[in-house]
């Protein structure tokens, strides 16, 4: 693709619309976030006071308490975001490469429309589902794989649910555009030269849908490490998340030094890890792109190769 | 959400709290002083300064400017959500304003909004838990009322006036109030439960892994400090400690959830079998279990709280004079009556318990306590022990969910 | 397309179990919307009272009219935000993508509850000190509070489509018009047609469920859905409240079978139609 001067600015010139409109109503408030956390808390009735600037409030922040819960729900959240993954993978394969193009942007729409009501109402319902009286723990006691009916609800496992069904659509569509955009013709080359369909799959289509994988994971797994309430709600004492912390400190103990820095902590670890998984998905991602190529040889960039078919 | 109000009822004013007194005072001497500033800025001379607030503070104007003059054509009250009800809202709706109602789930979120508002909220009603008050009168969220636009406060059982957060309730009304105590599944725990060593005790035998406790910092060290007859207001960093030990070594891994409201959502599918709770919910959900009779009620002892939602009018409030108007409107006996019957709390009119035991309403004995009961409930307070409380409350969550 | 094999019904049963999952609660709702108890949760009978008790409730309608009203300008601003911001990033990398990669990241990471105590102040300063008018309607503020993680989510979703997705077509078009604003306008913008309306639809249903923002920024009268569902909490939750999620079930599904129906008779395929737009 031809990279020079000129068309660099234009390119530049789209993002900044974005750039502004985030720069103006995100990063100005939130710069006022992290510099309350240099502060105190003044008083009783006072929320943040900047009068003495201090790193106390990070000492206080990196508490065995906050990284205990961190600990956990870092754990929940990669848990949950696997989970997603490998739920999403096929389903959104097949929305988008099986289902008659006609079909597509309904099943597309389909896969929202759940959520157009608020999150407690869903939360709810799930209670309801996985209640001792409900009928799925009636099943789940009579076929064994549970001792106790109270054994679904205020357990990790209905964490995990929670966190699950709560960010599966931000894995589907992702995933559903990646593929929708591999579909067809690329498939039918490699089917061309000899490859079966499950190679196909694996060295053709899954690694030209890795940015749409990449672009899931994080949609997924970041607002995961951040969620508190549905984590509470269905997992009870079992479903502490550090958000919780950070909402205790704003709202309960009114302590918005404290309740900053434990958020400007969290946002610098959340993002050290988002670079690591990312970086360990290219670089597993770089090694099958590898072998993918090394297999079907030339015809690895697309339509043009196809045209020559 | 939550909040603890707390008075010792028969001995109200004298057994203030030492703190709470300390802060009270301090605040009136604030706010008088920010308040004679304005008023020398010719702000705030209107002639009527006969209105107000009982004590020594009567030269200042209250009321927000309302002068029992002609009413504004809207209101708009911020209240917890279905807070309301209905047929008491379009009642008074009909007599002139039309009224707005917004919603907040939790009373740091109100406080936030004013606070950062300004004064421009826009709002002309809002309903604080007590606790919090002080807080409101120290920013100047809050104005005084003009007392003298709602006669029928004398219609309020002085039993719920003067709580320790505004003594002469030149501030804030109760709108209603509530206590915290516990409801238990009898196919369950099979003995009598009646204190709060009963209920520590419970959950950690019959109830272990069925116990949820409010979702609520100062509930959770409130059931520590009652059973333990404590003051649960104390700013004594031992106590604190002492509670510290006993919740995350002994509580933790018995407790299966905070939950501020079980009754009316867990408890319907049985989910627990010992709950922490607020008297309204815990009355709502008994009454609408497929088996009420599976369920007690316990107001334990030896001491409780006694939260308070108030009314109070907002600085800046648009419409003055409407919201007067809807307080003295609504403090009336008759729609106070139906207040208390739409969301099933005390609203402290006079001879409400009369009324609702000639209309019949379900479990009056949830809603409406004895002198001897009030006696053992106590306000809670603000203070300086708030950090400590939340950090023990982290800790306690992140031991319970190991 | 593919004739059915035992892949093919495999990936048709899992997804048809996906959409099961997530239609599962909300069919549980829909049911407990027709309870006659006082409880959404504690079924007491069958009834319509749930639904008629809406209609008495001007609070409720007025609720979810201001989700919705604030869900489309949210989503559409975010869409036109996000799609410009993610063709640029796949199609013009340089300098500025990392920067602006880090920005959308801290976006993404910052919890809710930050965004949302931090808005407040800085909408009270630029509508109350600075005068700017605007920034005290509470439609302009959840509009805006909305949009913030919803216009990374739609880049994300933009650049992912693009990113290596074969450039031969704006090439040619590059070489024909040797101007790259007009090719964006005719062959990219048609190219990342299914990613725009994927991150819209999402941008919408984020903001259809904000809770934690809202519930700080709004302003008198513009209380949204889920806000009141949350604060309703603390006088338990009626049935009313499943109705009205029923109510928008049922209408959703209804308006979406139209548009499929109007879309199948006039022979078009749902993609081909977002493709040209």
């Amino acid at each position: 693709m031809p990279r020079n001067g000129s068309s660099r600015l234009p390119g530049f010139v789209l993002a900044v619309p974005a750039w502004l409109w985030l720069t103006v109503f995100f990063v100005v408030p939130f710069l006022q976030i992290a510099w309350f956390s240099f502060g105190e808390k003044p008083g009783m009735f006072g929320t943040h006071s900047n009068a003495v600037m201090s790193l106390d409030r990070y000492a206080e922040a990196f508490s065995p308490t906050f990284f205990t819960i961190f600990r956990a729900t870092l754990w929940m959240s990669v848990l949950g975001t696997v989970a997603c993954l490998l739920i999403a993978l096929p389903a959104a394969y097949f929305m988008a490469v099986k289902v008659p193009a006609h079909r597509r942007g309904l099943l597309v729409a389909l896969v929202m429309v759940p959520y157009w009501t608020s999150f407690l109402i869903r939360t709810i319902g799930w209670k309801v589902i996985l209640s001792s009286e409900g009928a799925l723990a009636g099943f789940l006691t009579d076929v064994g794989l549970v001792g106790d009916p109270h054994d679904l609800l205020n357990t990790r496992g209905a964490v995990l649910l929670g966190l699950i069904y709560n960010y599966l659509p931000l894995m589907i569509l992702p995933l559903y555009v990646a593929f929708d955009r591999v579909d067809g013709a690329l498939g039918e080359a490699s089917k061309d030269l000899g490859a079966d369909r499950v190679r196909t799959f694996f060295q053709v289509t899954l690694p030209l849908a890795r940015p749409g994988m990449i672009a899931g994971v994080i949609l997924v797994f970041i607002p995961m490490t951040g969620d508190y309430v549905t984590p509470a709600v269905l997992g009870g004492a079992k479903g502490t998340m550090v958000g919780s912390l950070i909402a205790s400190q704003f709202l309960t103990a009114q302590n918005w030094a404290l309740g900053s820095a434990m958020a400007v902590v969290l946002i610098l670890l959340t993002m050290l890890v988002v670079v690591l998984a990312v970086a360990l998905l290219w670089g597993v991602g770089w090694l099958v792109g590898r072998r993918s190529r090394l297999v079907i040889g030339t015809k690895t960039s697309g339509r043009k190769e196809l045209a020559t078919t | 959400m939550s909040n603890p109000g707390d008075t010792n009822r028969n001995v109200r004013i004298l057994a203030s709290h030492a703190g709470a007194r300390a802060i009270r005072q301090e605040l009136s001497r604030r706010h008088f002083l920010s308040l004679a500033a304005l008023a020398g800025a010719g702000a705030a001379l209107s002639a009527c300064g006969t209105g107000g607030g009982g004590g020594g503070e009567a030269a200042v104007e209250p009321g927000a400017g309302a002068t029992g003059g002609p009413v504004e054509k809207s209101l708009s009250i911020y209240t917890w959500g279905d807070y309301d009800s209905p047929e008491v809202i379009d009642a008074f709706g009909k007599t002139g304003p039309k009224v707005t109602l917004d919603s907040y789930g939790s009373n740091e979120e109100l406080i936030s909004k004013l606070v950062a508002a300004k004064g421009t909220s826009g709002y002309d009603i809002v309903v604080p838990t007590g606790v919090y008050i002080p807080q409101l009168i120290e920013n100047e969220i809050i104005v005084p009322l003009n007392k003298d636009l709602i006669p029928n406060l004398a219609k309020v059982d002085p039993k719920f006036l003067g709580q320790d957060w505004d003594p002469e309730n030149e501030y804030s009304v109760c709108k209603c109030w509530g206590t915290t105590g516990f409801v238990y599944d009898t196919t369950v725990i099979k003995r009598d439960l009646a204190t709060w060593d009963d209920f520590i005790d419970a959950m950690q035998n019959e109830a272990s892994g069925k116990t949820s406790l409010l979702d609520d910092p100062q509930g959770v060290a409130g059931l520590y400090f009652w059973a333990n007859d404590i003051d649960w207001n104390t700013e004594d960093m031992a106590d604190y400690d002492a509670y510290e030990a006993e919740a995350v070594e002994k509580w933790a891994p018995h407790i299966a959830g905070f939950d501020s409201y079980p009754a009316t959502g867990a408890m319907q599918q049985n989910t627990f079998a010992l709950m922490q709770n607020w008297n309204g919910d815990s009355r709502l959900g008994i009454l609408e279990h497929k088996q009420p009779d599976r369920w007690k009620w316990v107001l334990p002892g030896p001491t409780t709280e006694l939260w308070m939602d108030n009314w109070c009018i907002p600085t800046g409030a648009p419409h003055p004079e409407a919201a007067h108007a809807f307080l003295d409107y609504v403090l009336e006996p008759e729609n106070s009556f139906l207040e208390m019957d739409y969301i099933g709390y005390n609203t402290g009119a006079l001879g409400i318990e009369e009324m609702a035991k000639e209309r019949k309403v379900e479990l009056p004995e949830m809603i409406f306590f004895t002198d001897e009961q009030l006696a053992t409930m106590k306000n809670g307070a603000v203070n300086k022990a708030q950090d400590r409380r939340t950090e023990v409350y982290d800790k306690l969550k992140a031991a319970a969910s190991a | 397309m593919s004739k059915p094999s035992g892949t093919n019904l495999a990936l048709g049963a899992w997804t048809t179990l996906v959409f099961l999952f997530l239609f599962a609660p909300i069919i549980v709702i829909g049911i407990y919307s027709f309870n006659g108890g006082r409880l959404l949760t504690a079924w007491d009978g069958f009834s319509l009272e749930p639904f008629t008790a809406i209609i008495e409730r001007p609070t409720v309608r007025h609720t979810v009219a201001v989700s919705l009203q604030t869900a489309v300008i949210a989503a559409l601003l975010a869409s036109a935000l996000g799609t410009l911001a993610g063709m640029a990033m796949a199609r013009f990398p340089g300098r500025w993508t990392g920067p602006f990669t880090l920005l959308l990241l801290l976006v993404s990471v910052t919890p809710e509850i930050v965004d949302g105590i931090a808005l407040l102040p800085w909408f009270v300063t630029l509508g109350q000190d600075w005068s700017l008018l605007p920034f005290n309607n509470g439609y302009v503020r959840l509009v805006i509070g909305h949009s913030l993680f919803a216009t990374a989510v739609v880049t994300y979703i933009v650049r992912a489509r693009l990113v290596g997705l074969d450039a031969s077509l704006e090439e040619a078009s590059a070489d024909l018009y040797a101007r790259p604003v007009p090719t964006f306008f005719k062959v990219t913008l048609p190219l990342v047609g299914p990613a725009v309306l994927a991150g819209g639809l999402l941008a919408f249903t984020l903001s259809l469920d904000n809770t934690v923002i809202s519930s700080f920024i709004n302003v008198s009268g513009t209380t949204s859905w889920p806000v009141y569902v949350l604060s309703s909490v603390r006088s338990g939750l009626k049935p009313e409240i499943a109705a009205v999620s029923t109510i928008l079930l049922v209408f959703t599904l209804l308006v979406l079978g139209f548009v499929a129906w109007v879309l199948r008779r006039s022979g078009s395929s749902v993609t081909d139609t977002m493709a040209v737009n």
